[in-house]
């Protein structure tokens, strides 16, 4: 079995909550996929991350019903650290994840609590930097980085501990623009250098959907689409995701509309470019 | 104010033969300057001492930082010496004196020691004399998050500033009064500060093991154990044997 998630009815309330944070969720998520979570704020999303690596129930209290199964864990049984060895979390704000005061230490403590051999531990920090580009900075204190680089630590920081799936919840939203896309492309390589199952969370789509392999939008605890992201923003009704949309999917939207339907939808301004050619030579308005 | 007397208490990240000694060696040397400075009546031998610290503020590379820390505290140290002097009868000048060069002389030590301390080092050495690594992990967060507190303070004085909240108007008690819609708000920010930190510690296996790995760990070096037999020895001489100079 190749599959990595598996949800069945999944539900979700908070102790202090009369409402569903998350209602019948049925997912299976399998080894290798890029997959985009998005949604409204408050919609679940980041509920629906936090059972992968069992912050909840154990940390959150509430009430989880269904059957939630990380890497043939069962959730509710299997306390966050055991999940924290395989599931790689990383958060919005990075200086909230970082605690310590070198770098260095910082891709240690994860280690260290797994009470891995020291000459182990030297070895991953080494090769965790170098992969990361971070090698410069593992003398530096985490606070006198940049919000970038911050996060990359961060990402480090759990990417030592040889996750099977790494979870980002909105890993972007503190970066400038630059920062987050090579955030994106960094996690895009992980994911395909090492086969690491990526679950990301993101309201700017243009950064990520080019790489996505699926789409998930979740609106009021329940999941809306789930699918290839082409397919699902081929749909003539997606009125839902209507503010979500990159510019290149309104254009293509847009375009259909008034009776030109271009071959495939373009999830970037390059693959928009190149369809556009593609459609302009075809209609030998071009050579 | 407050800050500017920190200044001279925060760790300076530089390199200096004072830097690279153990904090358990620094430890030693502050514990004897304080057990010297209480015990002993001589006004030369305390300014003695005064130059041993700037020595060491010196060597240790940090000599601005400690004027300062000594600068802030001068008046105060004058205030202990006038009171000593109104409250006690016999041998007015020099108890006053002594007292108040104790007090310059705690500040200057206690001042070198922070400054060419990484905390970090400090919190192993405290795990090093048998505290527990949850209390230990919590000082090192405590100073790590000193800078991000002081911002989340001025991030809500200017937000609330700009919404006509008068800090500096009126009398004590309603300036103290002011900073009531400045404290709930930091509060808060900071509770949920700390379920996000406490949210990473988790995602990172934190209490997983009871035997958790330490990667880097304080040794001491010989040069540390030259230095601290050599003050034990010296100091407890002088308590000893209590030379006419001291």
């Amino acid at each position: 079995m190749n599959s990595v998630i598996y949800f069945r009815d999944v539900s979700f309330k908070y102790s202090n909550s009369e409402q569903f944070a998350l209602k019948d969720i049925n997912l299976n998520i399998n080894k290798g996929e890029f997959v985009l979570i998005t949604g409204p704020s408050g919609c679940g999303k980041s509920t629906l991350c936090r059972i992968i690596n069992g912050l909840i129930p154990h940390f959150y209290g509430g009430t989880l019903t269904g059957e939630a199964i990380v890497l043939g864990y069962d959730v509710s049984r299997t306390p966050t650290y055991v999940l924290a060895r395989y599931v790689g979390m990383v958060f919005q704000n990075p200086e909230n994840q970082l605690f310590l005061s070198s770098v260095e230490k910082e891709l240690a403590f994860g280690l260290e609590n797994l009470s891995i051999p020291k000459p182990e531990i030297e070895k991953r920090v080494q090769e965790v930097a170098q992969l990361m580009n971070i090698e410069t900075l593992l003398d530096k204190a985490p606070y006198e980085l940049s919000g970038g680089q911050q996060q990359k630590v961060a990402i480090a920081s759990v990417l030592v501990m040889y996750p099977k799936i790494l979870v980002l919840d909105e890993p972007t939203s503190n970066l400038d623009p630059r920062s987050a896309m090579e955030i994106i492309d960094l996690i895009f390589r992980l994911n395909k250098k090492f086969g690491i199952t990526v679950i990301i969370i993101e309201h700017r789509l243009e950064l990520v959907l080019e790489k996505t392999t699926r789409l998930i939008f979740i609106n009021k605890g329940r999941i809306i689409y789930d699918g290839d992201p082409r397919k699902i923003l081929k749909k003539e009704d997606i009125d839902e995701l209507e503010f979500y949309l990159p510019k290149s999917v309104k254009l293509y939207r847009d375009l259909k509309r008034i009776g030109i339907e271009l071959p495939d939808v373009p999830l970037s301004p390059s693959e928009l470019a190149t369809v556009l050619r593609g459609e302009l030579k075809r209609r030998r308005l071009l050579k | 104010m407050s800050t500017s007397l920190l200044r001279g208490f925060v760790y300076k990240r530089k390199s200096s033969v004072l830097h690279r000694l153990d904090p358990r060696t620094k430890a030693i040397i502050l514990i004897s300057a304080v057990a010297l400075i209480f015990t002993s009546v001589k006004v030369s031998f305390l300014l003695l001492l005064l130059f041993v610290s700037m020595f060491l503020a010196y060597v240790g590379r940090v000599l601005r930082e400690w004027l300062h820390s000594l600068k802030s505290v001068f008046l105060f140290s004058i205030f202990i010496f006038v009171m000593n002097y109104l409250t006690v009868y016999n041998d007015k000048l020099l108890y006053s004196l002594l007292m108040a060069l104790r007090f310059i002389l705690l500040t200057s030590f206690f001042s070198i020691f922070f400054l060419t301390t990484n905390p970090d080092d400090f919190a192993q050495a405290l795990l090093k004399v048998g505290v527990p690594y949850e209390y230990t992990l919590t000082f090192t967060m405590a100073i790590r998050f000193v800078p991000t507190l002081a911002r989340d303070i001025q991030l809500i004085i200017d937000s609330q500033r700009s919404r006509g909240l008068e800090l500096e108007k009126g009398n004590i008690i309603t300036k103290v009064k002011n900073y009531i819609p400045i404290l709930i708000p930091l509060m808060i920010l900071e509770i949920r500060r700390s379920i996000m930190i406490a949210e990473a510690l988790e995602a990172r296996a934190f209490g997983a093991v009871r035997k958790r790995t330490f990667y880097r760990e304080l040794h001491l070096s010989r040069i540390d154990i030259i230095i601290m037999t050599c003050t034990l020895v010296t100091v407890a001489l002088i308590l000893l044997l209590k030379p006419q100079w001291f």
